[in-house]
């Protein structure tokens, strides 16, 4: 039908675990959004990857209806996958938490090239070199 | 539970989402929402608020300045404030209510008891996934070109209707609740089958008399028997000048139908391509910038 986005919000949630509590129920409510109908659905879509942070990308229609479309999960999440660690580092300048590899880094910038702003895969890995330095994960040759 | 959370909003570089969720992330959120805005990208979190202090939200800023500049990207605007918890599972109903649309229909949200005396058609609905709650001047003027098409008991009777690009099956439901007697609806997207579903039980309609199906026009020809007596199209111009000639195998030479999604500078466009395949254009329609086509097989 005549779909006319009014705006696209993202949301970055623990999969399979969507409720009406914030983040989701502030920023969909406010545009009336049906938020039990978007938590349903999102969870039935994500249930197969619980403990993952899945983002979602939700249009709103001129009408309040809505759509979305699953992304990939956040470059931070993908670096300590690679790096085999649980969390980053709280001091990222002095102290090191893991590393990752740039054949590894690549990989993960060419998995999340599709939803980061970058025009080709060298810029998408400037971006996710920049969060691992961020986490106190080097990358190295 | 906490009473209130706070809402901490950062703005900054597009860039820079996949750096702030990480710090947010690191920080004790628990999700985070982004909307693109004129200045940047707004990424919004929430943390209950006797969970961290002014001091730590002072510090969470810094730390996100120091990304950004490490990351070599313009230092965001960091604020914060406190709302109150509400039950979010339901304000969002605030922005709906019953609508009436043109002369006999009132558009009831599921969760509103309908009015016990009205001389109109109630058509309940769950607004969500499917495009077609009502609120959208396109709906409205299909809904008003099907009263005209079968606000006649001697026009209605024996209708068959294909709603093509179904969405949440308001106009399919509008159709038989106006007295068609068979509906088929098709829509090329999972979601909006399942929610054309919905919206059937939720009026009490036959499956049988209104088949719902994934697919567009090529469906409807496997459905239906013979042809059909009238089409209800509320898709997108561009969409709908692609299906205009498939149109052919699901038409009779009485064959009535309606377009909708059409934006009025792209009416010209749309009406040469029916009047190149073999269509009349009876009428036109318009409520703000959109329109609506009615058009017959025959002149």
């Amino acid at each position: 039908m005549a779909k006319k986005v009014v705006t696209v919000i993202k949301l970055a949630i623990q999969a399979g675990k969507a409720n009406p509590a914030p983040p989701i129920g502030p920023a969909l409510g406010q545009h009336g959004v049906n938020i039990m109908m978007f938590c349903k659905e999102y969870n039935a879509k994500t249930a197969d990857q619980t403990g993952t942070v899945i983002p979602v990308e939700i249009s709103v229609f001129e009408d309040r209806s809505f759509t979305f479309v699953l992304k990939t999960p956040p470059a931070s999440v993908l670096i300590q996958k690679a790096a085999g660690i649980d969390k980053g580092s709280g001091e990222p300048n002095k102290k090191k938490v893991g590393s990752i590899t740039r054949d590894q880094l690549k990989e993960i910038a060419e998995k999340k090239m599709p939803d980061l702003n970058a025009n080709d895969v060298e810029a998408a890995m400037k971006i996710v070199e920049g969060t691992a330095r961020n986490m106190g994960v080097t990358v190295t040759s | 539970m906490a009473s209130s959370w706070w809402e901490i909003q950062v703005l900054g570089d597009p860039a820079a989402e996949e750096a702030i969720f990480w710090r947010l992330d690191a920080f004790g959120a628990r999700g985070v929402s982004s909307e693109r805005r004129n200045f940047g990208l707004l990424v919004t979190t929430y943390l209950p608020q006797f969970q961290v202090e002014q001091l730590d939200l002072a510090a969470l800023a810094l730390l996100l300045k120091q990304d950004m500049l490490c990351a070599g990207l313009p230092v965001p605007a960091v604020q914060w404030h406190l709302i109150e918890e509400e039950d979010w599972s339901s304000t969002w109903k605030q922005h709906w209510e019953p609508q009436e649309i043109g002369d006999r229909f009132l558009i009831n949200p599921a969760w509103i008891a309908p009015p016990e005396q009205t001389d109109r058609l109630v058509l309940l609905l769950d607004p969500g996934v499917a495009f077609g709650t009502g609120a959208h001047p396109t709906t409205q003027l299909c809904l008003e070109a099907l009263e005209m098409r079968l606000g006649e008991p001697d026009s209605a009777t024996n209708a068959v209707v294909a709603d093509i690009g179904c969405g949440s099956g308001i106009l399919s439901i509008g159709a038989i609740l106006l007295g068609a007697r068979q509906v088929y609806a098709v829509d090329v997207d999972p979601l909006a089958v399942g929610a054309t579903e919905v919206s059937r039980e939720l009026n009490h309609i036959n499956p049988e008399q209104l088949v719902v199906a994934e697919g567009s026009v090529e469906r409807v020809a496997c459905l239906v028997a013979e042809p059909v007596d009238g089409i209800v199209c509320n898709i997108l111009a561009e969409v709908i000048v692609d299906l205009i000639p498939g149109l052919e195998a699901i038409a009779q030479p009485n064959t009535w139908a309606i377009f909708s999604g059409i934006l009025l500078d792209q009416v010209k466009a749309v009406a040469d391509t029916l009047e190149d395949n073999g269509w009349f254009v009876a009428a036109l329609w318009r409520n703000g910038e959109w329109c609506c086509l009615n058009v017959r097989r025959s002149p």
